[in-house]
């Protein structure tokens, strides 16, 4: 006999697969780990495009190499992001459920698992900039002598790697709000605190780069122009009171859905 | 209260025991206890990878300095910067996870991960990217002060107390902690005539263009600075702030915890 793949199996896993390691969220959730893989790889290319050609190419913004090697990744990771952001945050608004009640438990459940998915890969890129890019930065900075307007480190942590943490963080927060019955009609303050506090740390930007043209030719890393970045970092404590909200409601949605498939199974 | 809001209250609360009955049963099932502890390993590891970036970014930009470097690991300001910038966050994230979950782990989960992010940062940006001697600019541990604060923690059971005792430990141990890693830095050495000590010499040798000598936040050298009692008298004065630190972070997670709430949208 022919098996279907119901939306309970989706959510639950299927009969066979329940016992096994390698079935549930890592199988469910190809899309989101295939993206992350993607964004390591991207990640990974910057960081070593940085380390070969920072100090070759990219000590004086009004040298011409500097506008062959460092200028048109600026503006191509500007583009690339924009459209990022807008293009999915789009889709995820025009593409929203309008009505709850037809948002099965098996379904809801299956998208929390699709949430966590993509917070992973979220927490992921997180970890990985926390490594390889926001000290790099320092390192650069204490051993140059004041670099002009645009700076190779900044290239990568101020245009990519961090706006990068937004621009997945925007759609992430439509979606959850057009797709979760829990989240619907109504706005999380904790997630919303999260997705501000890192988006006004592009203004921060401004100011950092506004306070180095003042070309001073000494560098404090722990410096006061750099604490506004501290303070906005701070909305990272409202992780907490996230995760207990994704806590209740995925606790309670599994604990119907394997009710649901028990009585099913009897 | 009128007769449909009592009836609406009715509903809500028999709607609520009902799904509490569904929470009791599932913990006797095995389907659904599988499915918790996956969803608890996904959202530590979620917790854990942002918590990563939000160490790092707080203590390399109030504190980065003095570790990057040995020659600024001095006995007056790192001992004393370091505990004071390590415990916002650590009181913060502290109050929610011991309030909500009574896990008394954050201290050691945040100095752990900032000790292995700053290996791996420090590695990759300061040897890889700049060419500088790992032993020149290895960073220092807290996982042992962070310990000593989450034990503090689970043997008081009262953040109150624990502030007052783990806090103090944690700004005043830093110096002791790390002692073992530095103390050969603390040689003292004779150079063209002029006594220093084998860090200052590191720092005189490997040059950092934008960070110069007189930038250098640390203990003016004077005739002491080989003897005297500033360990002990900064390890006080550490742990005193540190008190008021962790306590005035602990009052602010207390606030970011009640946020577990919706608004209105407006669209």
């Amino acid at each position: 006999m022919a098996q279907t793949r119901t939306a309970n199996d989706v959510a639950v896993g299927s009969r066979e697969s329940f016992g096994s390691k390698t079935a549930g969220h890592f199988k469910r959730n190809r899309i989101a780990w295939g993206f992350g893989a993607l964004v390591l790889a991207v990640g990974a290319g910057l960081r070593l495009y940085m380390g070969m050609m920072a100090f070759s190419t990219g000590t004086d913004y009004y040298a011409p190499e500097f506008q062959t090697y460092w200028m048109p990744l600026l503006y191509g990771e500007i583009i690339v992001l924009t459209l990022f952001t807008v293009a999915v945050s789009v889709y995820m608004w025009m593409t929203r459920e309008t009505d709850a009640s037809k948002i099965g438990p098996e379904l809801e459940l299956s998208r929390y698992w699709k949430l966590l998915g993509i917070f992973t890969v979220m927490g992921l890129w997180a970890a990985t900039v926390a490594i390889t890019s926001v000290e790099s930065d320092a390192a650069w900075h204490q051993v140059t002598i004041r670099d002009t307007d645009f700076t190779p480190t900044h290239i990568i942590i101020f245009y990519f790697s961090l706006p990068f943490l937004t621009a997945m963080l925007i759609p992430t927060f439509i979606w959850a709000h057009t797709r979760l019955p829990a989240y619907m009609n109504k706005v999380s303050l904790p997630f919303l605190a999260v997705v501000v506090g890192i988006l006004m740390i592009m203004p921060n930007y401004g100011f950092n780069e506004w306070g180095h043209t003042f070309f001073y030719a000494e560098e404090l890393f722990a410096a006061p122009i750099h604490w506004g970045f501290v303070l906005l970092g701070w909305s990272l404590f409202f992780f907490v009171p996230l995760v207990v909200q994704l806590f209740t409601y995925m606790g309670r949605s599994i604990a119907q859905v394997t009710a649901l498939r028990t009585r099913q199974m009897v | 209260m009128s007769e449909l809001q009592l009836e609406e209250s009715r509903v809500k609360e028999a709607k609520e025991a009902k799904a509490q009955i569904l929470d009791m049963e599932s913990l006797n099932n095995p389907a659904a206890m599988k499915l918790y502890r996956r969803l608890d390993g996904i959202l530590i590891l979620v917790l854990f990878t942002f918590l990563t970036l939000g160490i790092q970014i707080q203590f390399t930009l109030t504190a980065g300095d003095w570790d990057y470097w040995v020659d600024w690991k001095d006995r007056r300001w790192w001992p004393l910067v370091t505990p004071l910038t390590l415990l916002m966050p650590i009181g913060a994230f502290t109050y929610g996870i011991w309030q909500r979950v009574r896990l008394p782990i954050m201290a050691t989960a945040l100095t752990t991960l900032l000790c292995l992010v700053a290996w791996g940062s420090h590695y990759l940006n300061f040897y890889k990217f700049t060419y500088f001697p790992l032993t020149f600019v290895f960073p220092a541990t807290y996982i042992g002060v962070g310990i000593l604060l989450d034990c503090a923690l689970v043997m008081t059971r009262s953040l109150v107390v624990s502030a007052f005792i783990g806090a103090g430990l944690f700004g005043a141990l830093v110096y002791p902690l790390n002692w073992p890693l530095i103390a050969a830095y603390r040689t003292a050495v004779e150079f063209n005539g002029t006594l220093l000590s084998l860090a200052d010499l590191m720092g005189y040798e490997y040059i950092r263009t934008t960070t110069p000598e007189y930038l250098r936040i640390i203990e003016s050298s004077t005739l002491r600075t080989f003897g005297g009692s500033v360990v002990p008298l900064t390890a006080v004065f550490a742990g005193f702030v540190s008190i008021v630190v962790y306590a005035i972070f602990l009052w602010v997670g207390s606030y970011v915890n009640k946020l577990v709430t919706f608004a209105k949208r407006i669209m």
